[in-house]
């Protein structure tokens, strides 16, 4: 009963909660955490254009922001699907990095310039990042390996590998074509190409977890697995699609980093696993799986891209910026807890008293993750 | 109900933290003078931390304001956000050691455009054309001096050997070819390779014993970074050849300067960062003026032996890791 009533009101957050007629509207929106860290974006992005409106909110600022997060976006739509069918997936920096290395050696012997070869160095990076999802999906879903050390396992490799191949020297051959138009480029006036291609990827993101059957199965997945075997869903199968998505897009992130950065970056990334993961979850995607929303992901992970540029600007220390990252992520979680403890109360399987401050996870999650 | 309040208070408090960093700890602007940015190539490293502290001297001096930013790693995915924050501040003029040569051309060629003057400092660009002037050390040179410091301390000749990082690194490859070049000039010296060791102490000390075993002649290695050098030394000392065969390192930050007189390394290439960021500023107010700027400097280096560590002109050449 409680996992029914629960997956009716995650999956179905928004919808369920229109047709509700009970529900103040203050309930409404306290009851969709997307919206509440909307509300916290605004409130940062108003308190730094207060202290600097020339600068931080200035046209240049907001589209330079834009560009820097669009990355980020693109890991965390992947990502938004494998957490939220209560899975983990740290493997996406060093994807990011291997396709972007495989991407740049194709193009390289093809000449590194004009679109043919920027369109066939993009082909290379998605089925570079499709194999490493696949490897992950198998492994976890068939061999049964937590997700966890799957991807810890993968990380390592698939950025080891990259060092192999490349003896450690970043790559530096990408078609200017690449760098100018996707890159660099406007589409119109001053909205960036890359802003626009991570657009695109939140709205199919967005359509396939929101609109589809597949979307469904994912939170279905999250809530209850077992349930899910035995009403008939091939839930192996599916759960290696959900890593495989994870991998495209890390694939496509890796080749967008080409044109954007000019090299492949073997160094860099080291933190974009964890910068994805927490940007997600401060999103309001449950960690627990079953809930999570492609538009909480885009808010969590336009805030450390904001909050840096702002401390920046009015010239605050930026280390600064870990530290509030890592309290929304407390406080993201904590909430989370709450919001499945009412969800567990509401279905009157409950004691009426229930645990000081909710915190107990545990005993509202009974779903389990691996 | 009570959770919901509960739940605002959260985010409430949330946003609170942000807004009370931003204001506890903005610095107060000073009205002065030329306002100048300084973003470092890492934060907390001593080769930065000096050129800051010659940035902040020749600042003061001319009455301008400074702020100092950098990323938390060499990394050029972490330094382009922190200069794109840095020209939507739309500062008169911006000092950066870019962390790579393609990542940031087209950053700072666009920051260039909007009228910031832009001086490079140590490292720089594919194309700097853009740049008011461009301040480093001449790396090439620094390998010679290595050479020199060779010289100095093994007069007699013998085999030299190159120790680096890894292959690719502009700076480094120039000391490394430095190096090579000159030891192929003179005839009582024998250059009997370049190695690489990745940065691990462990491969630079495999290296170091194993050219020991092929090469009995072996005198003097040039060990172009600080993991290097000490793996060299590892060697050296697991060989039992302590004392016969020297080791040249390059830069002089507070470890290596402890390497040097815990006589693990004999000599040491100082850079002079502090009169890189110096420098770099007085171009960068020549720049903002409107005035002539010199488009390229090369800076030159000091020896640190045993013999002139402890000596006010060694104790200068050493970085530091704060500015007094």
């Amino acid at each position: 009963m409680s996992t029914t009533n629960n997956f009716k009101t995650s999956a179905k957050d928004a919808q369920a909660l229109l047709d509700s007629e009970k529900l103040t509207f203050a309930q409404r929106i306290s009851r969709v955490q997307a919206l509440q860290i909307v509300l916290v974006l605004a409130v940062i992005v108003a308190v730094f254009s207060i202290m600097s409106p020339d600068a931080f909110f200035s046209a240049f600022n907001l589209r330079s922001m834009a560009m820097n997060a669009s990355i980020f976006i693109v890991l965390g739509v992947g990502v938004t699907f494998v957490i939220i069918t209560a899975g983990i997936d740290l493997s996406i920096g060093s994807v990011l990095i291997f396709s972007s290395v495989i991407s740049a050696m194709v193009m390289e012997n093809l000449g590194a310039s004009g679109w043919t070869t920027a369109l066939i160095g993009l082909v290379a990076a998605l089925v570079s990042g499709l194999a490493w999802g696949l490897i992950n999906g198998l492994l976890i879903a068939k061999a049964n390996v937590p997700a966890f050390i799957v991807t810890l396992g993968t990380m390592g490799a698939a950025l080891g590998l990259s060092q192999v191949i490349t003896g450690g020297i970043d790559l530096y051959q990408i078609p200017t074509e690449m760098v100018d138009t996707i890159g660099f480029g406007n589409i119109i006036a001053e909205v960036p190409n890359l802003v626009v291609i991570a657009a695109a990827v939140c709205v199919i993101g967005g359509i396939l977890l929101h609109g589809t059957r597949f979307g469904l199965t994912t939170y279905a997945i999250g809530s209850n697995p077992e349930a899910c075997r035995r009403v008939g869903i091939k839930v192996d199968r599916k759960l290696i699609m959900i890593y495989m998505i994870s991998g495209i897009t890390a694939g496509l992130a890796g080749w967008l980093s080409l044109a954007f950065f000019q090299q492949t970056a073997i160094g860099g990334n080291s933190m974009t696993p964890l910068t994805v993961i927490a940007g997600v979850v401060i999103g309001g995607t449950s960690l627990f799986g079953g809930i999570g929303t492609i538009f909480g992901s885009v808010i969590g992970l336009l805030i450390p891209v904001v909050l840096q540029s702002g401390f920046i600007i009015i010239g605050v220390e930026s280390y600064w910026q870990g530290v509030v990252i890592g309290i929304f992520l407390i406080a993201a979680v904590y909430i989370d807890g709450l919001r499945r403890d009412r969800a567990a109360k509401g279905s009157g399987n409950k004691p009426k008293r229930r645990q000081v401050g909710g915190v107990d996870l545990g005993s509202t999650n009974k779903k389990g993750t691996q | 109900m009570k959770s919901t309040l509960k739940k605002s208070a959260i985010s409430v408090i949330s946003a609170g933290v942000i807004a009370g960093l931003s204001l506890g700890m903005a610095p107060s602007a000073s009205a002065a003078g030329e306002d100048i940015v300084f973003i470092q190539g890492v934060k907390g490293d001593g080769f930065y931390i000096t050129m800051g502290c010659g940035v902040d001297a020749a600042a003061k001096k001319a009455g301008a304001k400074v702020t100092t930013v950098g990323p938390a790693k060499f990394d050029a995915t972490l330094q382009k956000p922190i200069l794109d924050s840095i020209v939507a501040k739309k500062p008169d003029a911006i000092l950066i050691a870019p962390n790579d040569v393609n990542a940031m051309q087209k950053p700072l060629e666009n920051a260039a455009k909007q009228g910031i003057k832009i001086v490079l400092v140590d490292t720089t660009v594919k194309n700097p054309k853009f740049a008011a002037s461009a301040i480093s050390s001449n790396n090439f040179a620094g390998g010679r001096e290595a050479f020199n410091a060779v010289k100095k301390l093994v007069p007699g000749g013998g085999q030299v050997l190159g120790i680096g990082v890894k292959p690719g690194i502009s700076t480094t490859d120039a000391r490394d070819s430095g190096f090579k070049s000159a030891a192929n000039k003179d005839s009582k010296y024998t250059f009997i390779g370049q190695e690489y060791s990745d940065n691990e102490p462990a491969k630079a000390a495999q290296i170091t014993t194993a050219a020991i075993a092929a090469n009995p002649n072996l005198k003097a290695i040039f060990a172009s970074n600080l993991f290097s050098a000490q793996g060299a030394a590892t060697g050296i000392k697991q060989a039992g050849k302590e004392g016969q065969i020297i080791v040249v390192g390059f830069d002089a930050g507070p470890d290596q300067v402890k390497a040097l007189k815990a006589g693990t390394v004999q000599a040491l290439i100082a850079q002079q960062p502090y009169s890189i960021g110096e420098q770099g500023v007085k171009q960068a107010i020549k720049a903002i003026n409107g005035q002539k700027t010199k488009k390229k400097i090369t800076t030159g280096f000091t020896i640190l032996t045993k013999d002139n560590v402890n000596s006010t002109a060694g104790k200068a050449a050493q970085y530091l890791s704060k500015c007094s």
